[in-house]
């Protein structure tokens, strides 16, 4: 079941779903005219910190700002 | 009734109205401007002028934080409902399965950064802690993916070895897709899961909050209902378009449905946040408005108590020079 | 009094027949009444929470004949653009190629490449350019599609798409590692879809 098929080519380099449509997206805001495109991009911005936590003990936070394509 | 209150007063000041009326005006003049109360007298005037000023304060910010927070309900409440169309179709193709049992369960709390917003945050942390329970059993487990501070700092007093992931700081850009979904990659990277709860409280209005647990199943689940037939059975007679095999789109599908899922949760938690927090402040610049007409009254009764004791003194030091 | 609560929240979602699914009436109530009755063991007494499906209006069954219209929700993270629309078809940009879906249509699961989505209804022609996502066509002719992005085709640079293009033709050329590789020929795709629809 697992991967009898041809994975897409994303998968195979380790995307996800997520981040491929991600990307595809991002590209298509791009190439959009002017008043659109700003308020496109100004609207879509990312910010967190996010922090794996092992056997009850944090790691340091690590910040993700602005990368919407991972 | 006037007398009997004069006559309660001087029976209050009793012990300092001395043979020497003049050491007596002296010393009923200086106690309202001292900060601790002497002796038997009431609380002087200064110090609930002081507690009335700090609750008059605490009224004005209370009330301009509610403002704040009904302006920002309304912009994110005009988003929620616009992402609302978003995870319809997926509950539509695959139900909704709450009481599905899988081995590995993760529980995704969404919690606020900030506080003074009600009581939101700790129903969703008694939720998760329900749904644990409710879903513990022999060779099964359970793990936290946690978003905001609050939840955190509920979950680490027991919790603790059943945390996978923190995720804080997601408000510091208006919330948005991108964001979430990003936020959704992590998790799915960092974490095994047979299926995902998530828990956040759905805006219905801005009383009502209602905690609501939605739940994404991952893929190898969604193929193992669908075989055994019951609620996901329909999901075989649905054609697969596109991709090679049923297993790959049913992957891409639980991924975006999850990403999806997590959008409309994270905006309606924010909403029910802004709404809460309306609410909480709003009961508060009420209560401290209520407190400051008690204080007010205090004052007064204070203020003409001291000034009916000068009277009395001037008075009797008067007719006892005159007598 | 939560019991009862809770058989209140319950009892609608059996009578009204709230069947996600478009046959087969008994199924989903089912699954509902076992989770609270699960939590009410386990938990007596905080109230249990809802689910998403209490929040849906529940979708028709299969009607005997096909319809004559396709009802459409197309929708987009930050705006539905199409809620419960009753239209002639729509041609989707599926992954094996764009695929019309008229009333009627076996029911499908779609995953959609970046492509034009064309909405037909009657004369008029709504055509919009889709980055990704999904389609899921029922079988009681209700189709739902779900896109990461859509923009109407005349919000389009082409000069933009022009560079683009080459440019992402350059970065795989010049690729090293899979993953540059990966992002580099989903910028061709992208690209030279978006050039197609605005040429085509």
């Amino acid at each position: 079941m697992a991967s009898n098929a041809a994975v897409p080519f994303w998968r195979a380099a380790g995307m996800t779903y997520i981040t491929y449509s991600n990307i595809c997206a991002n590209l298509v805001r791009n190439c959009l005219k002017e008043p659109y495109k700003t308020e496109a991009i100004s609207r879509e911005r990312v910010h967190f910190a996010v922090s794996k936590w092992t056997d009850g003990k944090p790691e340091t936070p690590t910040i993700r700002t602005d990368t919407p394509n991972v | 009734m006037a007398m009997a209150a004069l006559r309660r007063e001087g029976r209050r000041f009793a012990p300092l109205i001395s043979p020497h009326p003049m050491a007596a005006i002296r010393s009923s003049i200086v106690p309202a401007e001292e900060q601790a109360p002497l002796g038997v007298r009431s609380i002087s005037t200064q110090i609930v002028r002081n507690r009335m000023k700090s609750v008059k304060n605490i009224q004005k910010i209370t009330k301009a934080m509610k403002m704040v927070a009904a302006s920002k309900l309304r912009a994110i409440q005009a988003k929620a409902e616009n992402s609302r169309g978003l995870w319809q179709p997926f509950t539509a193709l695959l139900g909704d399965t709450p009481s599905v049992q899988v081995k590995k369960d993760v529980i995704v709390t969404i919690s606020s950064d900030k506080g003074l917003c009600g009581g939101i945050n700790s129903t969703s942390v008694k939720i998760s802690k329900a749904l644990n329970k409710l879903n513990s059993g022999p060779d099964k487990e359970t793990k936290y993916v946690i978003l905001g501070e609050k939840a955190k700092a509920q979950l680490i007093r027991d919790s603790k070895k059943d945390i996978v992931l923190v995720l804080t700081e997601l408000q510091k850009n208006p919330l948005n897709y991108t964001q979430v979904s990003v936020l959704a990659d992590d998790i799915l990277k960092n974490v095994e899961f047979d299926a995902l709860r998530i828990i956040f409280n759905k805006f219905q209005s801005v009383v009502a909050f209602l905690p609501t647990v939605s739940t994404v199943l991952s893929p190898e689940i969604v193929e193992r209902e669908a075989e055994s037939g019951g609620k996901l059975g329909e999901l075989d007679s649905y054609e697969i378009e596109g991709g090679e095999t049923k297993s790959e789109i049913l992957q891409n599908l639980a991924e975006f449905q999850f990403s999806c899922v997590m959008f409309n949760a994270v905006l309606e938690n924010a909403c029910s946040e802004q709404g809460a927090r309306m609410s909480a402040m709003d009961s508060s610049s009420r209560n401290a408005g209520e407190m400051l007409d008690r204080l007010t009254l205090t004052y007064n009764r204070t203020r003409q108590a001291s000034i009916t004791t000068e009277l009395i003194e001037i008075i009797s030091g008067a007719s006892a020079l005159e007598g | 009094m939560l019991r009862r609560a809770t058989a209140l929240l319950t009892r609608p979602v059996i009578s009204l027949r709230a069947r996600p699914f478009s046959t087969d009436v008994s199924e989903t109530p089912v699954a509902d009444t076992s989770f609270y009755d699960a939590w009410k063991k386990v938990i007596p007494t905080l109230e249990p929470p809802h689910t998403p499906l209490t929040f849906m209006k529940p979708r028709p069954p299969t009607p005997s004949s096909i319809p004559t219209k396709l009802t459409v929700n197309f929708v987009l993270p930050y705006n539905s653009e199409l809620a419960a629309k009753e239209v002639d078809m729509v041609i989707i940009p599926a992954s094996t190629g764009h695929m019309g879906v008229l009333p009627g249509h076996v029911a499908t699961i779609a995953e959609l490449k970046p492509g034009v989505l064309s909405v037909h209804e009657g004369t008029d022609v709504t055509k919009y350019f889709v980055s990704s996502g999904f389609a899921f066509i029922h079988a009681n002719s209700y189709a739902d599609i779900i896109a990461v992005e859509a923009v109407p085709l005349d919000r389009v640079d082409a000069s933009l798409v022009q560079k683009g293009l080459a440019e992402f033709t350059q970065k795989l050329s010049s690729a090293s590692t899979d993953l540059e590789k990966a992002e580099a020929q989903i910028g061709v795709d992208v690209h030279s879809a978006l050039n197609a629809a605005l040429t085509g």
